[in-house]
């Protein structure tokens, strides 16, 4: 039988995701296997670069771990994961990535459990949704941004 | 000496690049002194059978993005008939902005049908997805811009047609152009195969503008606020993409109060445009509270146009690697 196993691209903060992801594994909770990891120093040296590479050379999904807001090792390196989020979230929308496929989670140190859920979610999600690379059709499926304006405007 | 044969071609384009051959002022009238034009449709009205008669091409400047069964022919037809290809303007070098089209893949169907539908003339097959020159056959060297600044129309002449024959080369000892190609074309031999017609950096390298820490609010468009002469344009709240952007350009639209909008292509050590405008752009985002972030990110439009404008179909990583779906 050939099942669709998601591949999942981790990008864990060394401070805090890293070790809950460590943590999980020596608690032995139970966690799908779909993830690759990759420990970086801060969520923050996650560059937009990295997300949109690890989509085009075939992830499905993308997870970026940090710690929460105000816990951050290099004071303030997770807020700026943060507020690149949205923008890079719009730019993959636009591109026909998925919301569901890139996610940034806070997950501190002794919450081993939250990353094993966010993983078997993630994994989950990814498996209804298909792969990335055959579902990819047509970048945006739902009208842009700017036609919604038109269709919106009061003068059309 | 003898002339060098040279073509010049538009594909899908505005052939804007073919004018501003013309347009490198008092010098074009030394031209003809080394360049013979065998194949220039837009300007003498060649015709395909002109092509097919004349000997080998030195140099071919092939313009315009590569959208119909035609253009991919003629893409084939040039690069067998000549010793240079030259990917010229940023749609050859790019796709450029025909390659927007790539956001809605489908060809024919967007196309609007004319009132007077007999009377058309008929367009040729579209093809599935736009491309760039170097995407369909092996171009030696880029000339990106849109159109190419005259300084570098006039390099790249002087570089591949003229080649040491002009004394005017020597001026380029001291160019903006990198330092390999400036060599070369002072020594009158070719460049390495491949070179960009361009700087190295970004364009902030050449923008006079001053760069401070400066965080924005909102996010503006062009025509709402007057820009301060002396300060960054990205931090002024405009849309500005010269820090993704190869320079060689020297700042033109920056310094005339307009931001850039990446027509020289990415910069050398940029993976993606788009993944480091974001970057960029959030960085000047002046708040830590995730509603306020959403609220600024919401403001931008169409950011896949944005900044890929010139670039999507060969510099935009995540479309680019989907040719398997041809």
């Amino acid at each position: 039988m050939n099942v669709f196993e998601p591949r999942i691209i981790t990008f864990l903060c060394n401070w805090c995701t890293y070790v809950a992801a460590d943590a999980a594994g020596v608690s032995r909770l139970t966690q799908k296997t779909n993830t690759r990891v990759v420990r970086v120093f801060c969520s923050g040296m996650v560059d937009p670069s990295y997300v949109i590479k690890a989509f085009a050379e075939g992830a499905d999904g993308v997870l970026v771990g940090g710690c929460h807001p105000g816990d951050c090792h290099y004071i303030a390196g997770n807020m700026k994961a943060w507020r690149r989020s949205f923008l890079l979230k719009k730019l993959l929308n636009e591109l026909g990535v998925e919301d569901e496929r890139f996610r940034l989670e806070w997950i501190a140190a002794s919450e081993p459990h939250k990353y094993a859920k966010v993983v078997n979610e993630m994994s989950e999600g990814l498996r209804s949704l298909g792969s990335f690379r055959s579902s990819y059709s047509c970048p945006s499926q739902t009208p842009r941004d700017h036609e919604k304006a038109v269709q919106s405007s009061p003068f059309s | 000496m003898t002339r060098k044969n040279v073509a010049v071609f538009t594909a899908t384009g505005c052939k804007a690049c073919e004018n501003a051959i013309l347009d490198i002022h008092y010098q074009v009238s030394s031209l003809a002194r080394w360049a013979h034009f065998t194949f220039w449709p837009y300007v003498l009205g060649s015709s395909w059978e002109d092509l097919e008669k004349s000997d080998e091409l030195d140099v071919c400047f092939f313009a315009g993005a590569i959208r119909t069964a035609s253009d991919e022919e003629a893409a084939l037809k040039l690069r067998q008939k000549s010793k240079i290809l030259v990917a010229f303007g940023a749609c050859a070098a790019f796709g450029g902005m025909p390659g927007l089209s790539n956001l809605h893949p489908g060809g024919e169907s967007a196309l609007c049908k004319s009132p007077s539908d007999d009377d058309c003339p008929e367009l040729p097959p579209l093809r599935s997805r736009v491309a760039a020159l170097q995407q369909i056959v092996q171009a030696d060297y880029i000339l990106p811009g849109c159109s190419p600044p005259q300084n570098y129309i006039w390099a790249i002449l002087q570089s591949l047609v003229c080649q040491s024959e002009s004394a005017a080369r020597i001026s380029f000892a001291a160019s903006r152009l990198p330092q390999p190609i400036a060599q070369a074309v002072m020594a009158g031999v070719l460049p390495p195969g491949g070179s960009i017609f361009a700087g190295e950096k970004a364009v902030c390298a050449s923008c006079a503008r001053i760069k401070e820490e400066k965080r924005f609010e909102s996010f503006k468009r062009i025509h709402q606020i007057d820009p301060d002469p002396g300060r960054c344009l990205l931090e002024q709240g405009l849309l500005c993409q010269g820090i993704a952007t190869r320079e060689g350009c020297g700042g033109l639209c920056t310094g005339a109060g307009v931001p850039c909008r990446g027509c020289f292509g990415k910069a050398g050590a940029v993976f993606d445009p788009g993944a480091k405008m974001v970057s960029a752009v959030s960085s000047t985002f002046d708040t830590t509270d995730g509603e306020e972030m959403k609220k600024i990110a919401e403001e931008f439009v169409d950011l896949a146009g944005t900044f890929y404008r010139y670039t999507m179909p060969a510099q935009c990583a995540l479309l680019q690697n989907r040719k398997e779906l041809k």
